[in-house]
Protein backbone atom coordinates (compact mmCIF):
# COMPACT_ATOMS: atom_id res chain seq x y z
CA UNK A 1 0.00 0.00 0.00
CA UNK A 2 1.38 3.65 -0.62
CA UNK A 3 0.60 6.24 2.02
CA UNK A 4 1.73 9.98 2.63
CA UNK A 5 3.32 10.02 6.43
CA UNK A 6 4.03 12.57 8.63
CA UNK A 7 6.65 11.66 11.31
CA UNK A 8 6.61 14.33 14.51
CA UNK A 9 10.13 14.53 16.37
CA UNK A 10 10.70 16.43 19.42
CA UNK A 11 13.39 18.73 17.88
CA UNK A 12 15.30 19.23 14.41
CA UNK A 13 18.25 16.43 15.21
CA UNK A 14 15.68 13.68 15.89
CA UNK A 15 14.21 14.27 12.57
CA UNK A 16 17.64 13.73 10.51
CA UNK A 17 18.01 10.80 12.25
CA UNK A 18 13.97 9.92 11.21
CA UNK A 19 14.95 10.90 7.64
CA UNK A 20 18.16 9.17 7.60
CA UNK A 21 16.05 6.09 9.38
CA UNK A 22 13.48 5.90 6.15
CA UNK A 23 15.91 5.91 3.77
CA UNK A 24 17.82 3.05 5.45
CA UNK A 25 14.67 0.91 5.31
CA UNK A 26 14.05 1.49 1.76
CA UNK A 27 17.83 0.61 1.12
CA UNK A 28 17.28 -2.79 3.19
CA UNK A 29 14.18 -3.08 0.60
CA UNK A 30 11.57 -3.11 3.56
CA UNK A 31 9.82 -0.24 2.31
CA UNK A 32 10.08 1.99 -0.67
CA UNK A 33 10.26 5.82 -0.40
CA UNK A 34 9.13 7.84 -3.26
CA UNK A 35 9.61 11.15 -1.44
CA UNK A 36 10.60 13.07 1.89
CA UNK A 37 10.73 16.25 2.95
CA UNK A 38 11.69 18.06 6.70
CA UNK A 39 9.32 20.85 8.44
CA UNK A 40 10.62 22.47 11.30
CA UNK A 41 8.28 24.59 13.60
CA UNK A 42 10.25 27.21 15.59
CA UNK A 43 9.29 28.37 19.25
CA UNK A 44 7.83 31.21 17.87
CA UNK A 45 5.17 28.77 16.06
CA UNK A 46 6.59 29.67 12.32
CA UNK A 47 6.83 26.83 10.12
CA UNK A 48 10.07 26.35 7.58
CA UNK A 49 10.93 23.81 4.69
CA UNK A 50 14.30 22.51 4.10
CA UNK A 51 14.75 23.39 0.31
CA UNK A 52 17.34 24.12 -1.77
CA UNK A 53 15.63 26.42 -3.62
CA UNK A 54 17.67 29.82 -3.24
CA UNK A 55 14.62 31.89 -5.27
CA UNK A 56 12.39 33.57 -3.05
CA UNK A 57 9.66 32.46 -5.83
CA UNK A 58 10.66 28.85 -5.82
CA UNK A 59 10.84 28.40 -1.91
CA UNK A 60 7.38 30.00 -1.53
CA UNK A 61 6.10 27.83 -4.08
CA UNK A 62 7.73 25.16 -1.78
CA UNK A 63 6.26 26.17 1.16
CA UNK A 64 2.55 27.12 -0.82
CA UNK A 65 2.88 23.26 -1.86
CA UNK A 66 4.38 21.46 1.20
CA UNK A 67 1.37 23.52 3.47
CA UNK A 68 -1.07 21.97 1.31
CA UNK A 69 0.18 18.79 1.38
CA UNK A 70 0.36 19.12 5.88
CA UNK A 71 -3.40 20.31 5.41
CA UNK A 72 -4.06 17.21 2.91
CA UNK A 73 -2.65 14.70 5.84
CA UNK A 74 -4.88 15.94 8.08
CA UNK A 75 -7.69 15.48 5.75
CA UNK A 76 -9.58 17.06 3.27
CA UNK A 77 -10.62 20.43 5.38
CA UNK A 78 -7.02 20.49 5.92
CA UNK A 79 -5.91 21.06 2.09
CA UNK A 80 -8.14 24.19 1.50
CA UNK A 81 -6.54 25.36 5.26
CA UNK A 82 -3.30 24.77 4.59
CA UNK A 83 -2.91 26.10 0.80
CA UNK A 84 -4.49 29.25 2.15
CA UNK A 85 -1.93 29.35 5.18
CA UNK A 86 1.39 28.50 2.77
CA UNK A 87 0.34 31.70 0.50
CA UNK A 88 0.04 33.93 3.15
CA UNK A 89 2.96 33.05 5.34
CA UNK A 90 5.19 31.63 2.21
CA UNK A 91 4.77 34.64 0.47
CA UNK A 92 6.33 36.77 3.25
CA UNK A 93 8.82 34.79 4.12
CA UNK A 94 9.68 32.55 1.56
CA UNK A 95 9.47 28.46 2.26
CA UNK A 96 7.47 28.40 5.57
CA UNK A 97 3.78 27.19 6.13
CA UNK A 98 0.76 27.87 7.86
CA UNK A 99 -0.34 26.37 10.91
CA UNK A 100 -2.15 24.04 8.84
CA UNK A 101 -2.21 20.90 11.83
CA UNK A 102 -3.45 23.01 14.18
CA UNK A 103 -6.38 24.36 12.45
CA UNK A 104 -7.41 21.40 10.86
CA UNK A 105 -7.50 19.21 13.96
CA UNK A 106 -10.02 22.08 15.52
CA UNK A 107 -12.51 20.56 12.99
CA UNK A 108 -13.43 17.51 15.67
CA UNK A 109 -15.27 15.90 13.01
CA UNK A 110 -13.28 15.76 10.18
CA UNK A 111 -10.39 14.21 12.65
CA UNK A 112 -12.73 11.31 13.14
CA UNK A 113 -13.08 10.48 9.99
CA UNK A 114 -9.41 10.10 8.94
CA UNK A 115 -6.58 8.24 10.59
CA UNK A 116 -4.40 11.13 10.51
CA UNK A 117 -4.79 14.00 12.81
CA UNK A 118 -1.82 15.85 13.70
CA UNK A 119 0.10 18.78 15.42
CA UNK A 120 3.24 20.17 14.99
CA UNK A 121 4.08 21.97 18.08
CA UNK A 122 6.57 24.67 19.06
CA UNK A 123 9.93 23.41 18.31
CA UNK A 124 9.17 20.37 16.96
CA UNK A 125 9.83 18.79 13.38
CA UNK A 126 8.47 16.11 10.94
CA UNK A 127 9.50 14.28 8.48
CA UNK A 128 7.06 13.89 5.54
CA UNK A 129 7.20 10.88 3.00
CA UNK A 130 5.97 9.20 0.70
CA UNK A 131 6.43 5.59 0.74
CA UNK A 132 4.83 2.09 -0.41
CA UNK A 133 5.07 -0.44 2.64
CA UNK A 134 3.71 -3.57 2.82
CA UNK A 135 2.70 -3.38 6.10
CA UNK A 136 3.04 -0.45 8.37
CA UNK A 137 5.54 -2.34 10.97
CA UNK A 138 9.04 -1.12 9.72
CA UNK A 139 8.03 2.50 9.90
CA UNK A 140 6.24 2.92 13.25
CA UNK A 141 9.13 0.20 15.00
CA UNK A 142 12.06 2.15 13.51
CA UNK A 143 10.41 5.44 13.98
CA UNK A 144 9.41 4.21 17.57
CA UNK A 145 12.65 3.81 18.75
CA UNK A 146 14.13 7.46 17.54
CA UNK A 147 10.59 8.79 19.37
CA UNK A 148 8.90 9.82 16.72
CA UNK A 149 5.20 9.64 16.53
CA UNK A 150 3.85 8.08 12.70
CA UNK A 151 0.50 9.15 11.26
CA UNK A 152 -0.65 7.92 8.07
CA UNK A 153 -3.09 8.77 5.12
CA UNK A 154 -3.53 6.91 1.91
CA UNK A 155 -2.07 7.78 -1.50
CA UNK A 156 -4.95 7.07 -3.10
CA UNK A 157 -7.29 9.60 -0.60
CA UNK A 158 -5.11 12.83 -0.96
CA UNK A 159 -4.80 12.36 -4.58
CA UNK A 160 -9.07 12.23 -4.74
CA UNK A 161 -8.76 14.98 -2.44
CA UNK A 162 -9.97 18.47 -5.23
CA UNK A 163 -6.59 19.89 -4.22
CA UNK A 164 -4.57 17.54 -5.52
CA UNK A 165 -4.46 18.65 -9.27
CA UNK A 166 -3.68 22.32 -7.60
CA UNK A 167 -0.58 21.07 -5.64
CA UNK A 168 1.69 17.98 -7.32
CA UNK A 169 3.02 17.15 -3.83
CA UNK A 170 5.41 14.74 -5.43
CA UNK A 171 7.31 17.74 -6.60
CA UNK A 172 8.08 19.32 -3.41
CA UNK A 173 9.42 15.84 -2.27
CA UNK A 174 13.18 15.40 -2.76
CA UNK A 175 13.73 11.57 -4.23
CA UNK A 176 16.58 10.96 -1.99
CA UNK A 177 18.09 11.61 1.53
CA UNK A 178 18.41 15.60 1.79
CA UNK A 179 19.51 17.30 4.12
CA UNK A 180 20.76 21.04 3.87
CA UNK A 181 24.08 22.55 4.86
CA UNK A 182 23.09 24.14 7.75
CA UNK A 183 21.61 21.23 9.36
CA UNK A 184 22.61 20.70 13.04
CA UNK A 185 22.81 16.85 11.67
CA UNK A 186 26.12 17.49 10.25
CA UNK A 187 27.81 18.22 13.36
CA UNK A 188 27.36 14.49 14.35
CA UNK B 1 15.90 -6.90 10.65
CA UNK B 2 15.30 -7.84 6.88
CA UNK B 3 17.52 -9.84 4.88
CA UNK B 4 20.24 -7.61 3.14
CA UNK B 5 18.90 -7.88 -0.96
CA UNK B 6 21.70 -7.86 -3.83
CA UNK B 7 20.83 -4.66 -5.91
CA UNK B 8 19.79 -5.50 -9.14
CA UNK B 9 19.85 -3.49 -12.44
CA UNK B 10 16.82 -1.23 -11.49
CA UNK B 11 18.08 -0.08 -7.89
CA UNK B 12 21.15 0.98 -9.79
CA UNK B 13 18.88 2.62 -12.37
CA UNK B 14 16.97 4.67 -9.57
CA UNK B 15 20.52 5.84 -8.17
CA UNK B 16 21.59 7.18 -11.67
CA UNK B 17 18.15 8.68 -11.86
CA UNK B 18 18.57 10.62 -8.27
CA UNK B 19 21.97 11.59 -9.24
CA UNK B 20 20.33 13.25 -11.99
CA UNK B 21 17.41 15.10 -10.18
CA UNK B 22 20.20 16.41 -7.51
CA UNK B 23 22.57 16.97 -10.29
CA UNK B 24 20.45 19.45 -11.80
CA UNK B 25 18.54 21.07 -8.71
CA UNK B 26 22.33 22.05 -7.26
CA UNK B 27 22.57 23.54 -10.34
CA UNK B 28 19.42 25.32 -10.32
CA UNK B 29 20.99 26.58 -6.64
CA UNK B 30 23.57 28.41 -8.17
CA UNK B 31 23.73 31.29 -10.44
CA UNK B 32 24.10 32.67 -14.22
CA UNK B 33 27.33 31.01 -15.91
CA UNK B 34 27.87 28.12 -13.40
CA UNK B 35 24.35 26.95 -13.54
CA UNK B 36 24.27 27.13 -17.12
CA UNK B 37 27.52 24.78 -17.19
CA UNK B 38 26.22 22.44 -14.61
CA UNK B 39 22.95 21.89 -17.06
CA UNK B 40 25.18 21.37 -20.64
CA UNK B 41 26.34 17.78 -18.60
CA UNK B 42 22.42 16.80 -18.30
CA UNK B 43 21.46 15.47 -21.60
CA UNK B 44 24.56 13.04 -21.25
CA UNK B 45 23.54 12.19 -17.95
CA UNK B 46 19.47 11.45 -19.12
CA UNK B 47 20.95 9.38 -21.93
CA UNK B 48 23.16 7.32 -19.85
CA UNK B 49 20.16 6.79 -17.44
CA UNK B 50 17.83 6.10 -20.43
CA UNK B 51 20.30 3.40 -21.84
CA UNK B 52 21.00 1.70 -18.38
CA UNK B 53 16.89 1.63 -18.04
CA UNK B 54 16.42 0.02 -21.79
CA UNK B 55 18.90 -2.31 -20.44
CA UNK B 56 17.60 -3.26 -17.50
CA UNK B 57 13.75 -3.94 -18.58
CA UNK B 58 13.83 -7.39 -20.31
CA UNK B 59 13.82 -9.27 -16.58
CA UNK B 60 11.19 -6.87 -15.06
CA UNK B 61 7.75 -7.94 -14.24
CA UNK B 62 4.86 -6.06 -16.34
CA UNK B 63 4.03 -3.19 -13.56
CA UNK B 64 8.01 -2.35 -13.38
CA UNK B 65 7.96 -2.36 -16.88
CA UNK B 66 5.72 0.50 -17.22
CA UNK B 67 6.68 2.35 -15.16
CA UNK B 68 10.45 2.28 -16.90
CA UNK B 69 8.87 2.96 -19.89
CA UNK B 70 7.17 5.88 -18.52
CA UNK B 71 10.62 6.90 -16.89
CA UNK B 72 12.58 7.09 -20.07
CA UNK B 73 10.04 9.16 -21.90
CA UNK B 74 10.56 11.68 -18.64
CA UNK B 75 14.32 11.56 -19.08
CA UNK B 76 13.90 11.99 -23.35
CA UNK B 77 12.64 15.23 -22.36
CA UNK B 78 14.63 15.90 -19.25
CA UNK B 79 17.67 15.69 -22.23
CA UNK B 80 15.62 17.95 -24.17
CA UNK B 81 14.58 20.52 -21.52
CA UNK B 82 18.39 20.48 -20.19
CA UNK B 83 19.18 21.05 -24.28
CA UNK B 84 17.29 23.51 -25.22
CA UNK B 85 17.52 25.62 -21.54
CA UNK B 86 21.75 25.98 -22.31
CA UNK B 87 20.87 27.97 -25.17
CA UNK B 88 18.71 30.64 -23.78
CA UNK B 89 19.43 33.38 -20.89
CA UNK B 90 17.42 35.17 -17.82
CA UNK B 91 13.95 34.04 -17.60
CA UNK B 92 13.64 31.82 -20.28
CA UNK B 93 16.77 29.80 -18.87
CA UNK B 94 15.30 29.99 -15.33
CA UNK B 95 11.85 27.98 -16.87
CA UNK B 96 13.92 25.47 -18.52
CA UNK B 97 15.63 24.77 -15.85
CA UNK B 98 12.72 24.31 -13.72
CA UNK B 99 10.95 21.91 -16.31
CA UNK B 100 13.98 19.66 -16.51
CA UNK B 101 14.17 19.45 -13.10
CA UNK B 102 10.27 18.58 -13.19
CA UNK B 103 10.68 16.02 -15.85
CA UNK B 104 13.85 14.70 -13.81
CA UNK B 105 11.76 14.25 -10.60
CA UNK B 106 8.83 12.44 -12.67
CA UNK B 107 11.63 10.22 -14.35
CA UNK B 108 12.72 9.49 -10.59
CA UNK B 109 9.16 8.89 -9.07
CA UNK B 110 8.18 5.98 -12.20
CA UNK B 111 11.60 4.48 -11.48
CA UNK B 112 11.06 4.42 -7.62
CA UNK B 113 7.60 2.96 -8.60
CA UNK B 114 9.26 0.16 -10.32
CA UNK B 115 11.24 -0.54 -7.62
CA UNK B 116 8.40 -0.83 -5.55
CA UNK B 117 6.53 -2.98 -8.16
CA UNK B 118 9.36 -5.87 -8.14
CA UNK B 119 9.89 -5.35 -4.18
CA UNK B 120 5.80 -6.35 -3.92
CA UNK B 121 5.37 -9.13 -6.80
CA UNK B 122 8.14 -11.81 -4.89
CA UNK B 123 5.64 -11.02 -1.32
CA UNK B 124 2.36 -11.29 -3.52
CA UNK B 125 3.54 -14.82 -5.08
CA UNK B 126 4.57 -16.14 -1.53
CA UNK B 127 0.93 -14.83 0.16
CA UNK B 128 -0.77 -17.00 -3.09
CA UNK B 129 1.22 -20.19 -2.32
Amino acid sequence: MRNYIAVVFDDTTKAYEGLHALWQLDDEAAITVHGTTVVHRNDWGEYNVDSKDTHPALATAVGVGVGALLGALAGPAGAAIGAARGAAIGAASGGAVGAVADVARADTRDESRYETAWVLGAGQSAVIADVSEDSTFAVDERMRRLGGSVYRRAYGDVRDDKWFDDYPYDYYLYPYEYVPPYSPWWAY
Amino acid sequence: MPETQVKDAVDHVRAAAQELHKAISDAAAKRGGAAKADLEAVPMKAKAAIDSIKGSMATQNAAAKKHLSEAVAFLEATQKHAADGVKTTGKEFQTAVRQTIADARAAVQQVSEAVAAKRTAPATAGARK
